[in-house]
């Protein structure tokens, strides 16, 4: 019998559809010969990521010099420091629309170019590898030039804004909060539509042609048609490219930092820029150790809760 | 050539305004895309004094190809060492996802067993966890292991940070091969590890690509990390070399520019070369 | 089945050796033969040479000391303290290291007392001032390396043409001067304000300490005062009367003096290098050094210096250490660090050589008035974190008391 992977509408025989047999798989005989197959991938997770995890951990409960001194038990001392700080839930919040915002935007975004980039046109395979290079770009460097653009001096952002006649005389775009914080939400966006684009595409192409034709033949339009019938289709890519998407931007730190890292205060920061700003210029190792451990925390529930609502895994 | 074409996308009922609609949409994306690489590349050619010129010119007044000779031997780092890094480390650390990956996503998407959601879990988990906030344990942990400041710490550590995503893809493609495909196969006599290499890897080859391709990028832009374990000037890879560009009191843009050109057209090509496996590859888990 | 065991070999094949490829690495931290003693050495970048610079001395000194091996580490000086303290945390700190503010390391015991680890010498050969600075409790922990003073940078150009006629020297008058330059408009500023992250604890030294008022000492930081109140007001006021760049509390040094030397600020306060900079990069500038204005006149600036420190690692590199130390503060490897980089010396004897330097003269002019950081202070680490995040705040506009309050607090929390 063979199998191809094209055109399949259906998926007989796949694990999660398999009744299993009684008692199957629940043994500990199974446990050890599944060993040597997962053996060295939980080996060095366990051993790259989470002992240092655990040490983030204890470290949130210490208290530690400037130097990096370990003093001595702190309890929960650096978690209320952290209540204590006046910025911290316009930080939360401020995370919270961070990435809300990047993610919805970057979706519906994607959901346009997969379906510009789904149709025949001739060029568009230079559009499709265009759309490509963000992805292979180090997300700093491709923030690092937008910042210099943006410079109010020596930026050509600035210089082509007041040419063209938008703004009168050069902004400081990257110094303040609220601008700094718009463009790099526009960043973010940039850097994750090639990989939801693409996989949105992928999912597109999986669309069965018999189903469109028959949508055709009921007389269905063409937005009836995409609401009805592709969408659906779409949902398991778009479902696990959504998670992704909300992990990395929840724990994104180049963009915001290289942005917005010249402005004063707190206005512009997210979890992860204010833990950058304990090691980096407060010295702050356990307070910022406290502040992971709550980033962690929080992007488990979201994960949870989306696992739970949208089960992306149902497939597996 | 055009008209041609376009005649043959009109024959499928498409009319030719859709088509000419389309192809402009598609380069306005297309500049749109490109355009802050193109300035990346203008920039990189220009000289030290006219890059930090106010008001900034567009197009370089002399133009500086030599910058991208010059920056092997800058002062500042030593630019080929550190190409070989990050090279080296990349593709060391994509080898070991490979090798790592592959049997956990096989044998999870495959066969059940006690802790296999638990696994899956710990997977998961590690996707959360980025380098960035566990350098002060990473150190500590390479330090007392004997092996920090060597490119063998950072491959590791970029192994165990990709092989979330890695055993993901792999997994949903594996899940989507029919289990009878292992059947027919297991009763002509083969064994697991015959299964997963003759018969699903030519299946899955396009998940494994893409899994391939992710790991790689992540590993050759890797940056937190990389600034804390490796300590050497030579052992440092480009992501890191680049930030020695910005000095105290003077940023060389040029350079970091330049530089950053030399670090994106390999993952460019790359992608390009893989394109097309790229969508089928995307395609895992998306199979009703 | 061999197919499918090749495919497996292939790869694991793979896997092994890139694992023994890998366990090498460029120059790696290897130690040399028995008895070698290694000495590892972490610095910041001051400019384009300050690797090749250092790598100068360290190949004179291993030639004197044939059983001493060097490892020099160079980072920026952004990642130079996340690098120190997770080092330190990971028990690996470096045995020297050159850096700015030393007394927490001092506060937790980390450092040797600076007379352990120089020969007397050496020792007396540093300025008072300096070697004051570098003390705490009375015994010093800092070898002073590098001192920098500030000075007002004027465009003569840019005041003629706005009509001022003689450089400011008060408050007031520096308000009035920068005014008229920024009202000749075109992109033009009259008073270069850094208050950055980047060193806004500098531009808010001057201020504090020209109005009076200052940061504190070894035994208090005082941030929150009315002097500093009066200050910081002023500032404010030179920022809403447009005297100043938009955006002062966002904007570094760097970029700003740059821009200064490309003609398009009319004063700002800038350093040694400065000189230096200008010369190379836009030698017509027609500029004039001139002293600090300060709330009433008062002649004043600002002393920085950056200091060689040695942690104890408790392995007994004494010997090698105080070998390294003597080496590089002696008067010609001395002189040559200092003057390429273009900083003032902290040692007599640099001093005496250096004592015809045109370029150095303003700054080594008015040394006398100094006044320093108090970074023997163990709060000092994070009151420089807290100005560099929190004072830009007075430019966007923020009530004056409620900032100086904050950085206070910051500073007290240590």
């Amino acid at each position: 019998m063979t199998a191809s992977l094209t055109g399949r509408t259906s998926r007989e025989g796949a694990t999660a559809d398999r009744r299993p047999r009684r008692g199957e798989g629940t043994s500990l005989r199974d446990l050890v010969i599944a060993l040597p197959w997962i053996a060295p991938a939980l080996l060095l997770i366990l051993g790259v990521v989470i002992f240092p995890a655990g040490v983030m951990f204890y470290n949130s409960t210490r208290d530690i010099s400037q130097s990096g001194v370990d003093r001595g038990p702190a309890g929960f001392e650096n978690f209320q420091s952290l209540l204590d700080f006046a910025p911290i839930w316009g930080v939360l919040a401020r995370t919270l629309v961070w990435v809300v915002v990047v993610v919805v935007l970057t979706v519906l975004i994607s959901l346009a170019l997969a379906q510009l980039l789904d149709k025949a046109f001739p060029g568009r395979q230079l559009v499709r590898m265009a759309v490509i290079i963000p992805w292979a770009a180090s997300v700093v460097m491709t923030t690092l030039v937008v910042y210099y653009g943006l410079d109010p001096f020596y930026g050509i952002i600035n210089e082509v804004l007041v040419n063209v006649g938008v703004i009168e005389t050069p902004y400081g775009w990257t110094k303040n909060a609220p601008s700094a914080f718009a463009w790099s939400i526009a960043i973010a966006v940039f850097v994750s539509l090639p990989f939801t684009t693409y996989t949105i595409l992928a999912g597109l192409q999986t669309v069965p042609a018999e189903v469109l034709e028959a949508a055709r033949m009921d007389g269905a339009g063409r937005t009836r048609t995409y609401f009805s019938v592709i969408l659906p289709q779409l949902r398991s890519a778009l479902a696990v490219a959504i998670l992704i998407n909300i992990i990395n931007v929840f724990n994104s730190l180049p963009i915001l930092k290289v942005m917005t890292g010249s402005i004063p205060g707190y206005e512009a920061d997210t979890i992860m820029t204010l833990i950058f700003k304990y090691i980096q210029t407060d010295h702050r190792i356990d307070v910022a150790s406290a502040l992971s451990v709550v980033g962690f925390v929080i992007v488990l529930a979201i994960v949870a809760v989306y696992v739970r609502v949208v089960r992306p895994m149902r497939e597996v | 050539m055009t008209t041609a074409r376009a005649r043959r996308y009109t024959a499928d009922q498409v009319p030719l305004r859709s088509v000419i609609l389309r192809m402009v949409v598609g380069l306005l994306v297309l500049l749109f895309f490109v355009a802050p690489y193109v300035v990346m590349l203008v920039s990189s050619l220009k000289s030290k004094r006219e890059i930090l010129r106010v008001p900034p010119t567009f197009l370089p007044e002399e133009w500086h190809p030599e910058n991208y000779v010059t920056m092997w031997s800058t002062p500042e780092t030593p630019l080929v060492q550190n190409l070989i890094s990050t090279i080296i480390i990349a593709v060391c650390a994509t080898l070991l996802v490979l090798a790592v990956a592959l049997p956990a996503a096989y044998y999870t998407a495959r066969f059940r067993f006690p802790g296999r959601m638990v696994f899956l879990f710990l997977v998961i988990v590690t996707q959360m966890l980025q380098p960035a906030v566990l350098t002060s344990g990473l150190f500590r942990e390479f330090q007392f292991l004997g092996i920090s400041d060597t490119w063998f710490a950072m491959i590791l550590i970029n192994a165990a940070f990709n092989l979330s995503f890695a055993v993901w893809i792999m997994h949903s493609f594996f899940a989507g091969v029919p289990k009878e495909v292992d059947e027919a196969a297991q009763l002509d006599g083969a064994g697991k590890w015959t299964v997963l290499t003759r018969i699903n890897l030519p299946l899955v080859w396009p998940g494994i690509v893409t899994a391939i391709v992710f790991t790689f990028v992540s590993c050759w832009n890797e940056f937190a990390a990389s600034l804390v374990i490796l300590s050497t000037a030579g052992n440092q890879p480009l992501s890191v070399a680049l930030t020695k560009f910005v000095g105290q009191y003077a940023t060389s843009w040029h350079y970091v520019f330049g530089v950053s050109i030399v670090a994106i057209i390999p993952v460019v090509i790359l992608f390009m070369l893989i394109e097309k496996r790229l969508v089928g590859g995307l395609t895992a888990g998306s199979v009703k | 089945m061999k197919r499918s065991l090749r495919f497996g070999a292939v790869i694991a094949t793979a896997a092994v050796a890139s694992m023994t490829l890998a366990s090498c690495g460029f120059g790696n931290a290897g130690g040399g033969s028995d008895g070698d003693t290694t000495i590892d050495l972490l610095v910041p970048s001051y400019s384009d040479g300050t690797q090749a610079l250092w790598e100068k001395v360290i190949d004179g000194f291993e030639d004197e000391n044939p059983g001493i091996t060097v490892n020099l580490e160079v980072q920026s000086w952004d990642n130079l303290n996340d690098v120190v303290t997770t080092k330190v945390q990971g028990g690996k700190a470096p045995d020297i290291m050159n850096g700015g503010p030393f007394a927490g390391f001092a506060a937790d015991g980390l450092l040797y007392p600076a007379e352990d680890v120089v020969s007397p010498d050496t020792l007396a050969d540093f300025q008072k001032s300096f070697a004051d600075n570098a003390s705490v409790d009375g015994v010093q922990y800092g070898l002073p390396l590098i001192a920098s003073a500030r000075t007002l940078f004027v465009n003569n150009a840019l005041l003629e043409q706005a009509g001022v006629t003689t450089p400011p020297t008060t408050w007031d008058e520096l308000l009035d001067a920068a005014t008229k330059v920024s009202d000749l408009g075109g992109g033009v500023y009259g008073y270069g304000l850094p208050l950055g992250s980047e060193e806004a604890q500098a531009e808010s030294a001057i201020w504090f300490y020209g109005g009076g008022g200052g940061f504190g000492d070894e035994k208090e930081i005082t941030i929150d005062t009315p002097e500093n109140l009066a200050a910081a007001k002023f500032i404010q006021k030179m920022v809403d009367a447009g005297a100043t760049q938009p955006d002062a509390g966002a904007t570094d040094r760097t970029p700003l003096i740059d821009v200064f030397v490309q003609g398009k600020i009319g004063m700002i306060e800038a350093l040694p290098p400065t000189v230096a900079q200008i010369e190379k990069d836009n030698p017509d500038l027609d500029y004039s050094l001139v002293p600090i204005p300060t709330k009433d006149g008062e002649p004043f600036t600002l002393g920085v210096a950056d200091h060689m420190m040695a942690f104890d690692n408790g392995k007994d590199k004494q010997e090698a250490i105080t070998a390294f130390m003597d080496y590089l503060f002696s008067t010609d490897v001395y002189v040559d660090w200092v003057t390429t980089e273009k900083f003032l010396p902290t040692t007599v004897s640099g001093g005496e050589a250096l004592a015809d330097d045109e370029a150095l003269a303003p700054f080594l002019e008015a040394l006398p008035n100094a006044a320093f950081y108090p970074s023997t202070n163990p709060n000092w680490s994070a009151t420089d974190g807290a100005f560099k995040s929190l004072v830009g705040q007075l430019a966007q506009g923020k009530d004056a008391k409620a900032v100086l309050a904050e950085i206070q607090a910051k500073s007290d929390e240590g």
